[in-house]
C-alpha cells in the first residue's frame, strides 16, 4: 500500500493541543468561552462540510441531530449517573442512529428534494421534545458536567473547564475525521460527488456511501450538541432553532466545503458575529428591534455573498489563484 | 360524523393555502429549475404589504391585490438582481448543484431578518373580509365558514386562471417553451430572461395571496417569527413535491391531499404531531412514489 497515505498527522493535533493548553491560561473568562464556542461550531460545521462538501447533499437536518446528541448526553448524564466521556459517546451514537435512518430516506433524494426533507425536520423535531416529560418540555433538561477536578488547582474556573473539554474531544475528533476522509472512505465520497455514474461503473456502491457520509456526519453533530449544551448547561428546544442550521450552513460556506482545512474561519466568524453585530448597533445607536435582528442578517447575508463571489470557500479560492499564478510565472 | 366532516372541511381549507404556496413553488420551479426556499419569506414580506395598505385603507379587498402586487414587484426584482447574478457566478464548481438552495436559504433569513427589523417582533392583526364562524347546519355548527369557503374558491379561481394562461395564451406557451427549452425557446425569438421574471412575479403574487388567508384564517395575528410561516414553506414544498413539481392541477390536489391527511394525524392520531406530522407524510410519499402522484416519469434526482 502506499507508505505515505498511512501515515495519521498525529502530530499537527498534538501540537495544536499543547498551544491550545497555554493559550487558555493567558486569556479572559469570555475568550476561553468564546474557545469552547468555536470548539462545538468546528465540530458542527465539520459535519456540514463531510455531507455537503465530500459526498454533495445539503441537510439541514444538523441542528436536529445536534438536539438528538444534546438530550441523548442529558438523559444517560442525568438518569444513569454515566461519566462525561461516556454521555458524549451515548451522544454521537444516538445521533449515528438517527443519521443512518435519515441517510437511508436520503440516500434516494438529491439536490431540492433532500434539503426541502430535512428543512421539514429541523422545523419539526425539536418541538417533539415537548411532549416527552423525561425531555423536559420548554424548560428542556440541565446538563451540568459538574466542577473542575481539585487537582486542577483553586484558580480553575467552570469555563476554563468546559474548554479544556470541549477542545480535547474537538482535537481527537478532528483528528479522526482527517484520516477517514483520507482513507479509502473519503476517497468514495469525492468520486460519488463527482459524478455519480461513474463511481458507480467503477464499483462503489453511491447509496451505501452516502448513508455511511449521513451517518458520520450526524454522528459529528450529535458531539456538537452535547458540546453546546454542555457550556450553557441546559438541553430546551430553543437552544436548536432553524437559525441554528443556518448558521452552520453560512459557517461551512464561509469554510469552504470541499476542504476542511478552512473550517476555523467559519467556526471564529460565527463566534464574532454577534459580537461585531454588537459593536455596529452600539455605534450606530439603532433601536431594539435591529439590535436583536442584525446577527441573524449579517449571517445570512454572508451566506448570500459567499455564495455568490467565493462559492468554493477563501482557502480554495486562494490556492486557485496561487496556482494560476505559478503556472503563469513557469509560462514565462 | 359531524367529527369527520370537520376534519375533513378543516384540512381542505388549510390544503388549499398549501396550494397557494405549492402553485407559487412549481411557478419557480418551471421558470428557473430553482426550488425556492424563500418563497415563504417572500409571502411573509408581500403580507405585510397587505397590512400596510390595511392599515391605510381599511379594506381586505384593497389590502389583498397591494400584497399581490408587491410579491409580484419584490419576486420580480429578486429574480433580475439576485438569481442572474447567482446563474453568472456559481453555475460551475463542485457547489454547482447545491448553490441555488444555499442562495435561497440564505435569501429567506435575509428577508426574516429584515421584516423583523422594520415591523418589529411585536404581532399586528389582519382582520379577514368575512366572518370566521361556522355554518350552521341542522343544529349542529361546522367549522366551515364564510372565510374559509372564500378561501377556497380564491384557490380554485387562481388556479384556474394560471392554467388557462399557460395552455391557452402566447405568453404561456412562452412561459412553457423557456422551462423546457430554454435555447430553443431563444433561437424562435422568445426572451428567455423576461419570461423568468415573470414567472417569478406570478409566484411572487400566489405567495402573497396564501400569505394573506394563511393569516387571517389563523388568529389574524402576523409576526415575523411566526411558525406558521415555517410551516407554511414546508407545507407549501411537499403540497409541491406530491403533485410531482411540474404541474398546477398536481400542486393543488398535493396541497388539498397533505391538508386533508395533516388534519386527520391531528385528529384521530395526536394532536402532539403538529409541527412533525408534515415531515412523515413527506417521508412517506417520498418512499412510495418519489416522482409524485402526478409527476414525471424520472425519479427524484435531477
Amino acid at each position: 500500500m502506499h507508505k505515505r497515505e498511512n501515515s495519521s498527522h498525529l502530530i499537527p493535533f498534538i501540537i495544536g493541543g499543547v498551544i491550545l493548553y497555554f493559550l487558555s491560561g493567558m486569556v479572559d473568562e469570555l475568550r476561553v468561552y468564546q474557545g469552547a464556542s468555536i470548539a462545538v461550531y468546528v465540530v458542527a460545521i465539520s459535519s456540514i462540510i463531510l455531507l455537503t462538501g465530500y459526498s454533495g447533499q445539503v441537510s439541514l437536518g444538523n441542528g436536529a441531530l445536534m438536539a438528538v446528541g444534546a438530550y441523548a448526553a442529558a438523559v444517560s448524564h442525568i438518569s444513569w449517573h454515566l461519566p462525561i466521556v461516556v454521555c458524549f459517546f451515548i451522544a454521537v451514537i444516538a445521533a449515528a442512529l438517527g443519521g443512518a435512518l435519515l441517510g437511508a430516506a436520503a440516500a434516494r433524494l438529491s439536490g431540492p428534494y433532500l434539503a426541502g426533507t430535512t428543512l421539514a425536520l429541523a422545523i419539526g423535531l425539536p418541538s417533539l421534545a415537548n411532549q416527552f416529560s423525561i425531555l423536559g418540555g420548554e424548560q428542556g433538561l440541565l446538563f451540568d458536567v459538574g466542577f473542575p477536578p481539585l487537582s486542577l488547582g483553586e484558580e480553575f474556573t467552570q469555563y476554563k473547564w468546559f474548554f479544556w473539554i470541549a477542545a480535547l474531544a474537538t482535537l481527537i475528533m478532528m483528528w479522526l475525521l482527517q484520516n477517514i476522509l483520507r482513507s479509502r472512505y473519503g476517497r468514495t465520497w469525492r468520486a460519488g460527488r463527482g459524478n455519480e455514474v461513474a463511481a458507480q461503473l467503477s464499483g462503489i456502491n453511491t447509496a451505501r456511501s452516502k448513508i455511511l457520509a449521513f451517518t458520520l456526519s450526524a454522528g459529528l453533530a450529535g458531539l456538537a450538541g452535547a458540546m453546546l449544551s454542555m457550556t450553557i448547561g441546559t438541553v430546551s428546544p430553543s437552544a436548536f432553532p432553524l437559525a441554528l442550521s443556518f448558521s452552520l450552513l453560512t459557517g461551512a460556506v464561509l469554510s469552504g466545503v470541499t476542504t476542511l482545512s478552512g473550517v476555523m474561519i467559519g467556526a471564529v466568524t460565527l463566534v464574532a458575529i454577534p459580537e461585531v453585530a454588537d459593536v455596529v448597533a452600539h455605534n450606530l445607536g439603532t433601536s431594539e428591534s435591529v439590535t436583536t435582528n442584525l446577527p441573524g442578517l449579517m449571517v445570512s447575508a454572508l451566506l448570500i455573498l459567499t455564495v455568490l463571489f467565493v462559492p468554493n470557500g477563501p482557502v480554495e479560492q486562494h490556492r486557485a489563484r496561487t496556482a494560476k499564478k505559478l503556472a503563469a510565472q513557469s509560462n514565462k | 360524523m359531524i367529527q369527520l366532516l370537520n376534519t375533513v372541511l378543516i384540512g381542505i381549507t388549510a390544503g388549499g393555502i398549501y396550494s397557494l404556496m405549492a402553485i407559487s413553488m412549481v411557478l419557480v420551479w418551471r421558470s428557473t429549475r430553482v426550488i425556492n426556499f424563500a418563497q415563504a419569506g417572500m409571502a411573509l414580506l408581500s403580507t405585510y404589504f397587505g397590512y400596510e395598505a390595511m392599515v391605510r385603507l381599511d379594506s381586505f379587498w384593497i389590502a389583498l391585490p397591494v400584497a399581490m402586487l408587491g410579491g409580484a414587484l419584490f419576486a420580480a426584482l429578486i429574480e433580475v438582481v439576485f438569481m442572474r447574478l447567482l446563474v453568472k457566478h456559481s453555475s460551475s464548481g463542485p457547489i454547482a448543484s447545491v448553490a441555488p438552495i444555499i442562495a435561497t436559504l440564505g435569501l429567506l433569513g435575509v428577508i426574516r431578518a429584515v421584516v423583523s427589523m422594520i415591523w418589529g417582533a411585536q404581532d399586528v392583526r389582519i382582520v379577514g373580509p368575512l366572518s370566521n364562524d361556522g355554518f350552521s347546519v341542522g343544529g349542529e355548527t361546522l367549522v366551515f365558514s364564510p372565510l374559509k369557503l372564500l378561501i377556497l374558491i380564491s384557490v380554485m379561481v387562481l388556479m384556474l386562471l394560471l392554467s388557462l394562461l399557460f395552455q391557452k395564451t402566447n405568453i404561456g406557451l412562452a412561459l412553457r417553451a423557456s422551462a423546457y427549452a430554454p435555447e430553443i425557446a431563444r433561437l424562435s425569438g422568445v426572451k428567455v430572461d423576461l419570461v423568468r421574471t415573470m414567472g417569478w412575479a406570478l409566484a411572487g403574487a400566489a405567495g402573497a395571496v396564501a400569505g394573506m388567508f394563511q393569516t387571517v384564517n389563523g388568529n389574524g395575528n402576523l409576526s415575523p417569527d411566526s411558525i406558521e410561516f415555517s410551516l407554511l414553506l414546508v407545507s407549501g414544498f411537499i403540497a409541491a413535491v406530491i403533485g410531482g413539481l411540474e404541474s398546477l392541477v398536481g400542486a393543488v390536489i398535493g396541497g388539498l391531499l397533505l391538508g386533508i391527511l395533516i388534519s386527520f394525524v391531528l385528529m384521530y392520531i395526536s394532536s402532539a404531531l403538529f409541527f412533525i406530522a408534515p415531515f412523515l407524510i413527506l417521508l412517506v410519499v417520498l418512499f412510495i412514489r418519489p416522482q409524485g402522484i402526478i409527476g414525471a416519469k424520472a425519479g427524484r434526482r435531477a
